[in-house]
């Protein structure tokens, strides 16, 4: 049931996903005649146009064009884009691949310390430890995530010339290998994941936080410590594993928006993921490759949900019991 | 002993927040008398800070701090626009859903979808449109925002429409209305106040990132347009303007959502017993904040 | 493309130059080219460039029009036949005005034991296709990242070039870049002169200044009302403050721009047209007469040319014309011109020297319809005497100044900056590279001269 729901969603979103980037006003040939404010200019006439048009496949009725498309995503087909003048699926692959690593390993450490100071806090609620973590997690949080990322630049690149401004790696670096190409990586890398982390900190925490408070005001808690048991034991194992619950669940919830969290700390470093690729397929009106894109997001976040509501039927005991 | 500490610690920060929020307020209700220049008025353009320019001149010859205070108005009016219409629908919406059931099963699907639509690359949809003008962007932010209230709401009713005190309404031969209106609408007033001041959040963060990228108004004086122009400046990476011009918009951006993040916490410190009661009900992983 | 591509014939400081023809001869009516090839010119997969590889180009750029979209009036030729080894005669339909930059100056040559085999030369991406007969070859091509790598061809017949490798980046901020020496060389134009003036201060560079030949303009909408009424637009004209724009906006790195269109900097100008000074009181005059004082309009533009667009809006709001600025990305800018769907409109176009620059797809296909006009400027395309096609030229120029389909605004100037330690030989071409793109990258530059 849950996953014919699913379904249904997904259909709804495919479709929308063909709709919407031709609904936008503009077409694709606009870019790939070139930038009319910087290159030669072109005389299209209309006969032009047309061939074109033609040419891409665009001057298709319009069901004829949603038809082939639904067949091709059947067929695992995600098209040709029309920008970069290569297949969708490897260039997707291609960016797919430096999100996941950026956003992977910004998730694994702000999980880990969200958790880790939550716990902290929900522990000592109230006091100076509490307060200050509050105050300090969400001080770093707040910013605006392109702001951030525009002071870490000014500061860590420019200033101190610790750090490159922008993308994954260094020109050519690709051909190096090896662990030059390790340590140039991880150098361009390590100003977009701290912005990431700074950012997504105070959700998990917080969670972590009021989750954490909610079970230790719980009778099984109580009892354990009537019992005797010594604290940090009260916490580790009766506490944290089932104030994890809903701090899992929302986790791998989260990860469906991965794509999307990461964007503007991607456009603002410049780094090669999904969201500079979306941002300039928007722009060139790639019908294809924005598809693509779309698809992409939307089925990972469809995935995750679906994966958050099964891990939590098989998690949460109570729900197991019954 | 130390839960009472907690509380007035939280009362504390609360007060911080409520009170940096009150400052913005009245800066962006007096900004025409606050601002040394019209906003519009030209000079010479990228003057360092002087006498009658306090933070300097833009590009174009504009007093930024002028464009400061008058940036504060344009954020804070879409940020509380969108928040509080979007907070509204999602009340009404989540109470719907959470007393009918049919309806409900309905509305919800409705909410699966536009959660699983991603809001920032809709904005690149939204760019290729012409540059959206307040009402525009107050449209875009609440057909987002209403969705996880609903679901909260409803998950809050679910648990409450079975209490006793309902019941026994019931029994009694009271409306619908009646009951939704007297006893279940007030218990939906910590979250919704709560979802409130997260939206307020997300929608000045949003419009900041939009305007920043390029996809807002650009005539128009918000913080995030101010942004824009600073980081787009050809000498942003080899002179020092970042200083005066893109510090103090971005600052304030942060110190509002700062502010809220505090204002609203002692908010949810209070809403918390109830919240607990809900999380063993419903889906434990709805929490107001980052649900 | 120049670099590993050659043409017929080249351009330098002054002008035309022999390139892969050595010499050239064109019949009276100028329908008839005949090129004597220079001897000794290989691919850089060692193959002979014989007269066919010429003939074989032509007709094949004019079979696969659409996949090369349109750059070359290839309608014009009616086909090109070798003769011998060294001679190729190329006949045209009917002669085409600055034949070198439109046609026999930019088409690139290409092979024909590689190309003669493939039908869709847009997807056509294999390792061949990149092989020319041009002084670099092609080692490395990443489009997403925007990185290209030349490596000298060593047997080039003009000379070994100076440079051993020339690599392409993207970078994020291109006067950083220049800073952090993570390359050499980098152009600029218009506002971004302040850049320049920032990096001259900091660095051991140099730099050279050009024109860009590109124009910014207001488009008025002259298709339906208020901007079918002449004018109005004369009153907009007198009502909007174009030094004012140039100072504030581009900080002194544009020029007035010349109200036909024609940057002042190429053998086109017409200096003697009419003027509209500044006169916002002579404007409200004008509106008056028409009555029309209480416009309210739309301005579209994109998001690079906001700041104009306010200066326009807050100069218009003087006269009494309240304007609204929308702005959006190019592709819905185009589309709405195209559609004619607008009042005012700011937006540019150019960067080439050539007249053709008149005639383009943004306007006035959509919002200008003037028979005069039209029949004037296909005379002038296919003029082969050049006093006549200058004439016929200044009259276009004067044509739009009178009539006023645009209000140009200003053109932009164009700047080099480069290290002068790697490489100091850069120029800007008279008329332009190729079709007439005013870069300082002119392939020269790497050539012992």
């Amino acid at each position: 049931m849950r996953v014919a729901q699913y379904l249904i969603t997904l259909f709804v979103l495919l479709s929308l996903n063909f709709f919407l980037p031709r609904m936008m006003p503009g077409d694709p040939l606009s870019y790939l005649l070139g930038d009319p404010s910087t290159d030669a200019p072109i005389l299209l006439t209309e006969e032009m146009r047309e061939n074109l048009l033609e040419y891409y496949g665009l001057n298709k009725p319009l069901a004829q064009q949603y038809k082939d498309y639904l067949l091709g995503l059947a067929g695992g087909d995600l098209g040709w884009s029309i920008y970069y003048n290569a297949p969708v699926s490897s260039l997707l692959l291609g960016r797919l691949k430096w999100t996941l690593f950026l956003s992977g390993t910004a998730a694994v450490i702000y999980v880990t310390l969200g958790i880790l100071l939550g716990a902290i806090s929900a522990r000592n609620r109230g006091t100076k430890t509490d307060v200050g973590l509050l105050v300090s997690v969400f001080s770093l949080g707040s910013w605006p995530p392109f702001f951030l990322g525009m002071l870490l630049i000014i500061f860590f690149s420019l200033k101190l010339g610790a750090f490159p401004i922008g993308g994954a790696q260094s020109p050519g670096a690709a051909q190096a290998g090896g662990f030059g190409r390790v340590k140039d990586v991880l150098h361009h890398w390590f100003l977009p994941c701290l912005s990431l982390v700074l950012t997504h900190l105070p959700g998990i925490y917080l969670l972590t936080r009021n989750s954490m408070l909610g079970v230790l005001g719980e009778d099984y808690v109580r009892t354990a410590r009537s019992k005797g048991i010594r604290e940090h034991r009260v916490l580790l194992r009766h506490a944290l594993p089932n104030a994890l619950l809903p701090i899992v669940t929302t986790i791998a919830m989260r990860f469906g928006f991965m794509i999307m969290g990461t964007m503007f700390v991607e456009v603002v470093f410049a780094y090669p993921g999904m969201g500079t690729l979306i941002y300039q397929a928007g722009a060139a009106r790639d019908y294809p490759l924005l598809q693509g894109g779309f698809l992409l997001m939307m089925a990972f976040v469809v995935f995750f949900n679906l994966a958050a509501d099964l891990l939590y039927a098989r998690l949460d005991p109570r729900v197991r019991r019954a | 002993m130390s839960r009472l500490l907690g509380v007035i610690r939280g009362q504390k920060l609360a007060l911080v927040g409520l009170a940096v929020l009150a400052f913005f307020g009245l800066l962006a209700v007096f900004a025409p008398w606050l601002s040394p220049h019209d906003p519009k008025e030209m000079d010479a353009p990228m003057l360092p800070p002087t006498g009658s320019h306090p933070l300097g001149t833009n590009d174009i010859g504009q007093d930024i701090l002028s464009e400061l205070f008058y940036g504060a108005r344009f954020s804070l009016l879409v940020g509380f626009l969108s928040a509080g219409i979007s907070t509204v629908i999602g009340v009404v919406l989540g109470v719907i859903s959470g007393y009918y059931d049919r309806l409900g099963f309905t509305i919800m699907r409705v909410v699966d979808v536009f959660l699983a639509v991603p809001r920032f690359p809709m904005m690149v949809f939204l760019a290729a449109f012409l540059r959206p003008g307040l009402w525009t962007l107050v449209l875009f932010f609440v057909l987002f925002g209403w969705t996880r209230t609903t679901r909260l709401v409803r998950s809050q009713i679910l648990s409450e429409r079975n209490n006793g005190y309902v019941e026994a309404a019931r029994m009694v031969g009271a409306s619908d209305f009646r009951i939704i209106g007297r006893h279940l609408l007030p218990s939906t007033v910590p979250i919704a106040l709560v979802r409130l001041i997260v939206e307020f959040q997300h929608v000045i963060l949003a419009e900041s990132g939009l305007s920043f990228l390029g996809l807002g108004d650009p005539t128009v004086k918000s913080w995030g347009t101010m942004l824009h122009y600073a980081f787009g400046y050809p000498t942003i990476f080899i002179s020092d303007v970042w200083v005066w011009w893109a510090v103090p918009p971005g600052m304030c951006l942060t110190l509002v959502v700062l502010a809220l993040t505090f204002a609203g916490f002692s908010l949810e410190e209070r809403a918390n017993p109830r919240l607990r009661r809900a999380w063993r009900r419903g889906r434990i992983t709805d929490t107001p904040e980052h649900g | 493309m120049s670099f590993i591509f050659d043409t017929l014939t080249w351009k330098d400081e002054e002008g035309v130059i022999p390139w892969l023809a050595d010499n050239w001869d064109v019949s009276e009516d100028g329908t008839e080219w005949t090129f004597t090839l220079h001897s000794d010119v290989a691919w850089h997969d060692g193959e002979p460039l014989t007269a066919e590889d010429v003939a074989f180009t032509f007709d094949y750029f004019k079979q696969h029009q659409e996949a090369f979209k349109w750059f070359w009036p290839m309608d014009k030729v009616e086909g090109a036949e070798a003769m011998d080894e060294r001679t190729v005669v190329l006949t045209l339909t009917e002669p085409i005005a600055s034949c070198h930059e439109a046609l026999i100056g930019s088409l690139p040559i290409i092979p024909r034991h590689i190309w003669e085999s493939v039908d869709d030369p847009a997807k056509f991406t294999a390792e061949e296709a990149v092989i020319g007969s041009g002084l670099f070859k092609l080692v490395e091509y990443n489009k997403e990242e925007a990185r290209y790598v030349y490596e000298a061809n060593a047997d080039y017949f003009k000379g070994s070039p100076a440079v051993d490798t020339l690599t392409f980046i993207k970078v994020e901020n291109e006067a950083l870049a220049l800073e952090t020496g993570t390359t050499d060389y980098a152009s600029f134009w218009g506002k971004e002169i302040e850049a320049v003036r920032e990096l001259e201060e900091d660095l051991d560079c140099q730099h050279i200044e050009g024109p860009s030949f590109w124009v910014l303009q207001v488009v008025f909408n002259t298709t339906q009302p208020p901007f079918d009424n002449v004018n109005l637009r004369r009153a907009v004209a007198h009502a909007i403050d174009r030094a004012k724009i140039v100072e504030q906006v581009t900080h002194g790195g544009a020029i007035v721009a010349n109200l036909g269109i024609v940057s002042p900097f190429t053998d086109w100008y017409n200096p003697n047209l009419p003027a509209y000074e500044y006169d916002p009181a002579k404007a409200r005059d004008m509106l008056d007469e028409l009555g029309m004082t209480d416009l309210s309009l739309t301005l579209i533009t994109t998001g690079g040319f906001a700041r104009e667009a306010e200066l326009v809006q807050a100069d218009l709001e003087q006269v009494g014309i309240q304007v609204e600025v929308q702005a959006g990305d190019q592709s819905t800018i185009d589309g709405l011109l195209r559609e004619g769907n607008f009042d005012l409109a700011i937006n540019g176009h150019g960067g080439i020297a050539n007249p053709s620059i008149l005639r383009t797809p943004t306007w006035p296909a959509s919002s200008y319809n003037n028979e005069e006009y039209d029949s004037l400027y296909q005379e002038q395309s296919r003029a082969t005497d050049e006093e006549e096609r200058r004439e016929m030229v200044w009259q276009l120029q004067q044509i739009i100044a009178e009539d006023l389909p645009v209000l140009t605004l200003y053109h932009p100037k164009m700047w080099t900056v480069y290290n002068p330690s790697k490489l100091d030989t850069w120029f800007y071409t008279q008329g332009g590279v190729s079709l007439g793109i005013p870069i300082a990258m002119n392939k020269l530059i790497f050539l012992e001269r």
